[in-house]
């Protein structure tokens, strides 16, 4: 770290967040660095802070290996719109420059790629929504010329439209071309009931050789739509990131800002989060082991599967009031003692487990099954970590890593339990993954409901400084979710990136199906389980 | 009055495909829809407006009609409940598996028609699985049709040669797993999915909306039955009735063809419901396998004479 603090303009240290302040020069030589030899690369995003000091910032943050710390690089961009791109020696910061360039305007020089991410065609060019600056009433104007005009027909709008705004070019999709190779492209209406993502294959004859992904179309504007929110209010928005992960992400950005402001919540609110957070691992690994049956054609199990995960859900409602633990969390600390009603959860556990373990029994058994899944959608260890991924998929992988363990925060540093990892990287991997992860939630929970815990159930909510921030993190069931909040002048968010664990994940599918055979696509998908909605923020 | 028995597999194909949704709903724990869902649905498809793609040429339009005749006019010569029938001299077994070629050839063409990715991946996947299962499937028939000393399948059925032998027993496994393929079940294909990527036969038809598409699945419920129909023909004919049928005749034989048609259900879902899909490319692996069984059979049969 000597090296790094050499080189550093400025270092401030915040709890276990270290922002190391750098010029444009060195920006990428101490990313590269870090990234290689002593740490994590976690997340990337930038931030208006032209109110403050008159710049942009890039802020880099990586997990320090070995300890429970974060070096958070900071490179303020003062005149330029430029800055040193990272995805050459940091392959993982490839969607994060994409974004940061629709979304901030702000563009990584020497990137490979940079066409349009998080934006489609329909959004003007040179409008930058993140941007402070960025008026809504622009498009009003726009609106409010056609209407003079009395243009009906859809073409003369858009006619109109184009005249007024400059479009981007359209986007285009990776050519592969040669002898037998054709394109499917899929969705981004898909049937069934999921969300939607369009998906271009190049494959020769059945075996997929390139397939490009184009996400984003629920592009909400999920971190604009934060920054006209006060703090408690946003738990709500946070906890409608992502439908199966709803509890993590509020846990996160509820940590986030009792970070920043310093409150310390009671030894009871941090109990019941951590209840709640293996109750929703445990529902949803279930749930992912069940779904992968859908993979393979193997009914019975999927439905079994369901059954099992239909269960906790409804716990979770006797709990909660909510199948899916919204509403359970605000600033400060929890709104429900849930361990009143430990009978209940003990019960219903008991349930589970046995139901859990016929499941795996069948599954295990029917070789059928198991055929299917080894030796899918390989994804190897050396990929996995350059390309930043997290989670189940990268503990099947067999990268070490957890949130939980990395940054213990909440209970996690008092109960054991050992990341489970896997070598092989395949479908199968990622179904052992999950399965060990189940009986670890299962016995966490049995632990956490042996001892009785002090204090309230929520702290009263401090005033927040201005211009303070801090980031929140937690391991949902498909990987790591950071938050990272900022308070302007009024102690009101004036900046919320959120980093949710599938934008980590989706680069990994097309090398992971690289190979297969496009029948098999479905259930490398599946084993992913990624959420559309969570990494179309 | 003994060349209308073809209605029965007309009326009676759906029924069997609700049955054998039922018996694996009731597998996986759960209720499932009724038996009769299935004509529910097809009556609802026979009403809708139909959406035909602009791209797409007379075979589109041409297919739903040709298969649906073409199955139709397979069943005309099929013993169901009686092998005593006007159709008799042309109930050959290579002629309906010609006709049967007939409507696949169809349905792969219009499948490719519209020019989808999924319409040509499901034609160009049936036809691999086609090539595979056509060889496989004759040869079983020919054990049987050897022993009663013609390929006429109202001669095989008539023939009565119910022969608990090795050939007997490899002829039919071969001939189920040549059943679950042309019938696109699992684990060769599976009919309950929505995954397109993954699709056979449905992939075939997913362009299709309306009055086609009930002409489309109707057929494919009437092959169904058909091939079930064959099944039992070929290796447990007994209470078929060989002469001319009489109320009491048509009684029994009915009741019996019932509890065939149910057993053969029950089979299906209860393969269905315990494996899962194999790897397409896989699939060469128990087609071959298949086609090694009916080889076998035939050799048994030839080299020990039963």
């Amino acid at each position: 770290m000597e090296r790094v603090y050499k080189k550093a303009v400025g270092v401030k240290k915040f709890l276990n967040e270290e922002y190391i302040e750098v010029g444009a020069d060195d920006f990428r030589d101490i990313c590269t660095y870090l990234e290689k030899k002593q740490g994590a690369f976690r997340l990337m995003f930038a931030a208006d802070e032209r109110r403050i000091d008159g710049t942009f910032k890039i802020y880099v943050v990586f997990s320090i290996h070995g300890k429970d710390a974060f070096a958070v690089i900071v490179l303020p961009l003062k005149d330029a719109l430029f800055y040193p791109s990272l995805t050459v020696n940091i392959p993982a910061a490839h969607w994060y420059e994409r974004e940061i360039k629709d979304l901030f305007g702000l563009t990584a020089e020497r990137h490979p790629d940079l066409r349009r991410l998080v934006l489609h065609d329909a959004f003007p060019a040179e409008v930058y929504p993140l941007r402070k600056d960025h008026c809504f009433k622009e498009r009003e104007w726009v609106r409010e010329k056609i209407e003079d005009k009395k243009i009906r027909s859809y073409e003369d709008k858009k006619d109109t439209t184009s005249q007024l705004l400059s479009f981007p070019t359209s986007y285009s999709f990776m050519q592969v071309e040669g002898e037998g190779i054709y394109e499917i492209p899929v969705g981004p209406v898909h049937a069934g009931i999921i969300e939607p993502g369009h998906f271009r294959f190049s494959a020769v004859g059945e075996t997929i050789f390139f397939l490009e992904p184009r996400l984003f179309y629920t592009h909400k504007g999920t971190e604009k739509h934060f920054e006209g929110m006060s703090f408690s209010e946003g738990v709500k928005l946070a906890e409608r990131v992502s439908g199966t992960s709803s509890f993590s992400h509020a846990t996160a950005y509820c940590l986030a800002v009792e970070r920043m402001s310093g409150i310390e919540i009671t030894e009871k609110a941090k109990a019941v989060r951590t209840l709640l957070l293996e109750l929703e691992r445990l529902y949803n690994n279930i749930g992912d082991i069940g779904n992968m049956c859908a993979g393979t054609g193997l009914a019975v199990g999927y439905a079994l599967g369901a059954v099992t995960k239909e269960k906790l859900m409804q716990l979770n409602d006797r709990l909660t009031g909510s199948r899916y633990l919204r509403g359970a969390n605000v600033i400060g600390g929890v709104t429900k003692d849930v361990f009143q009603q430990a009978d209940d959860i003990l019960n219903t556990l008991d349930i589970v487990t046995k139901e859990y373990k016929s499941l795996m029994k069948l599954l295990l058994g029917t070789i059928s099954h198991v055929e299917r899944l080894e030796n899918t959608g390989r994804l190897s260890k050396e990929l996995a970590q350059k390309l930043g991924v997290t989670g189940v998929v990268a503990r099947a992988s067999g990268i070490n890593d957890d949130i939980r363990k990395a940054h213990p925060h909440l209970l996690y540093d008092r109960l054991y339990f050992e990341p489970h990892t896997s070598v092989r990287g395949d479908v199968f991997a990622r179904m052992t993954v999950r399965a060990a992860e189940v009986e670890c939630s299962i016995s966490m929970i049995d632990t956490l409901m042996e001892s009785g815990y002090k204090g309230e159930l929520a702290t009263a909510v401090k005033d927040i400084r201005p211009y303070s921030h801090a980031l929140g993190y937690t391991e949902t069931p498909r990987g790591s979710v950071f938050y990272w909040v900022m308070s302007d002048e009024k102690g009101r968010p004036m900046r919320v990136k959120l980093r949710s664990p599938s934008f980590c994940n989706w680069p990994a599918v097309p090398f992971a199906v690289h190979g297969n055979i496009v029948p098999d696509f479905p259930l490398c998908n599946k084993s992913f389980n990624l959420s559309y909605s969570g990494c179309d923020m | 009055m003994e060349a209308l028995q073809f209605i029965i597999i007309l009326i009676f194909s759906p029924m069997l495909q609700g049955l054998i949704k039922k018996f694996k709903a009731n597998m996986q724990g759960r209720l499932g829809p009724g038996i009769f869902q299935t004509y529910y649905d097809l009556a609802r498809l026979l009403k809708k407006d139909m959406v035909v793609s602009n791209v797409t040429s007379w075979i589109f339009r041409a297919t739903p009609y040709i298969v649906f005749i073409s199955t139709l006019a397979a069943s005309m010569i099929v013993p169901v409940i009686t092998a005593q029938y006007p159709f008799v001299a042309v109930s050959d077994v290579i002629a309906l598996i010609y006709i049967f070629g007939l409507a696949r050839f169809f349905m792969a063409l219009a499948g490719l028609d519209a020019g989808t990715a999924f319409g040509g991946e499901g034609s160009s996947r049936e036809m691999t699985v086609a090539v595979l299962v056509e060889p496989m499937m004759v040869l079983s028939i020919f054990t049987a049709a050897i022993s009663a000393g013609s390929t006429n399948l109202a001669m095989i059925a008539k023939t009565q040669n119910i022969f608990y032998s090795p050939s007997h027993v490899l002829a039919f496994s071969a001939f189920i797993v040549a059943v679950i393929a042309e019938t696109g079940r699992i684990p060769v294909d599976n009919p309950d999915t929505h995954l397109e990527l993954t699709m056979i036969h449905e992939g075939m038809l997913l362009e299709y909306s309306g009055r086609y598409l009930a002409l489309m699945e109707w057929a494919h419920y009437m092959k169904q039955m058909l091939l079930f129909t064959i099944a039992v023909d070929i290796f447990f004919p007994f209470g078929i009735v060989a002469g001319a049928l009489g109320i009491t005749g048509f009684a029994a034989s009915f009741g019996i063809y019932t509890g065939k048609m149910l057993f053969m259900c029950f089979l299906m879902a209860l393969i269905e419901s315990t494996r899962a899909k194999m790897r397409f490319f896989q699939l060469p692996s128990l087609l071959g396998g298949a086609f090694v069984l009916s080889a076998l059979s035939l050799l048994i049969y030839i080299m020990m004479g039963r």
